[in-house]
């Protein structure tokens, strides 16, 4: 009997092996692949305001209070109105994702530790 | 150290204690076994399907009620593995390879042992479509309707299976 048990055992732990470290490295491939997707569609968006010269609507930042109380709200919208809107909806559903990525991680960061010093007790001692 | 109850030794393992699942496996693995051994009477099979028992339990802990008793789900667990493994000993009539149907035509019927229960016309069928003929040309080789064609080919099929 005591060698079914072992055979379970161990049938569990190769299990639990295969599932754990599968699903870590396809999480943090996934969590990887969305953030550098977010960087790139960010420099994109960085690029098209640029070339609009769009960052220029803040250069009144620079002058006295005054002139800031009275341009900020008009050039503000400005700027909006001239942000690529498509790309900022992708990169906000990117960094949307992310986040939740990164909770569900954190969230379960305890249990696979546990997992983790499981299986290595396990295979290794 | 005192012993755990089923519920918190669930609890364990599902905050990823997996160390914790040999519990439930050295309580109940004799239990089980007894009971499929009785069943069975063959000690790999009875092997196996313990260890399917207990591999079906880890991947269910989830959804697993921890209020719940440890032991009927497992029982319960065996009776499925039990009507599955009775299932897959049920005795199934095997074809012959020669005659095995793919796209709805009998292929490379070449042992004349299996022809030799049919009557001539039968006979002769089998021998079109083992030569890759359809059945709208055997209909026109023998000038009989194609449903008469399928109506023979499946009377001769029935008459093949009968006899092996």
């Amino acid at each position: 009997m005591k060698k079914l048990e072992d055979r379970i055992i161990k049938k569990i732990y190769r299990i639990e092996t295969e599932k754990t470290i599968g699903q870590i490295i396809s999480e943090v491939i996934l969590i990887i692949l969305i953030f550098l997707s977010s960087i790139f569609v960010f420099s994109v968006i960085v690029e098209i305001l640029n070339e609009q010269a769009s960052f220029d609507l803040f250069d009144f930042l620079r002058d006295d209070f005054e002139t800031i109380r009275i341009n900020f709200l008009n050039n503000s919208l400005l700027f909006i109105q001239e942000l690529p809107l498509p790309l900022i909806y992708i990169l906000i559903g990117l960094s949307l994702l992310l986040i939740w990525l990164l909770y569900i991680l954190i969230k379960n960061s305890n249990k696979v530790k546990n997992k983790l010093i499981s299986l290595y007790k396990f295979w290794f001692k | 150290m005192a012993e755990l109850s089923d519920k918190d030794v669930i609890k364990k393992i599902r905050n990823g204690e997996i160390d914790q699942y040999s519990c439930i496996v050295k309580k109940y693995t004799t239990s089980m076994y007894r009971y499929i051994e009785r069943r069975l009477f063959k000690k790999e099979e009875t092997d196996d399907l313990v260890q399917n028992v207990f591999i079906s339990f880890y991947k269910a802990i989830e959804k697993f009620d921890e209020e719940k008793p440890v032991k009927p789900y497992l029982f319960q667990i065996v009776q499925n593995e039990l009507k599955m493994y009775y299932r897959s000993k049920k005795p199934t009539t095997s074809l012959h390879d020669d005659i095995y149907l793919e796209d709805g035509r009998l292929q490379d019927i070449t042992d004349n042992d299996y022809l030799s229960h049919l009557n001539q016309v039968e006979r002769n069928i089998f021998q079109y479509i083992s030569n890759g003929y359809s059945y709208e040309e055997i209909a026109k080789l023998i000038k009989k309707p194609v449903n008469t064609i399928k109506s023979i080919v499946r009377r001769g099929r029935i008459k093949i299976k009968k006899t092996y």
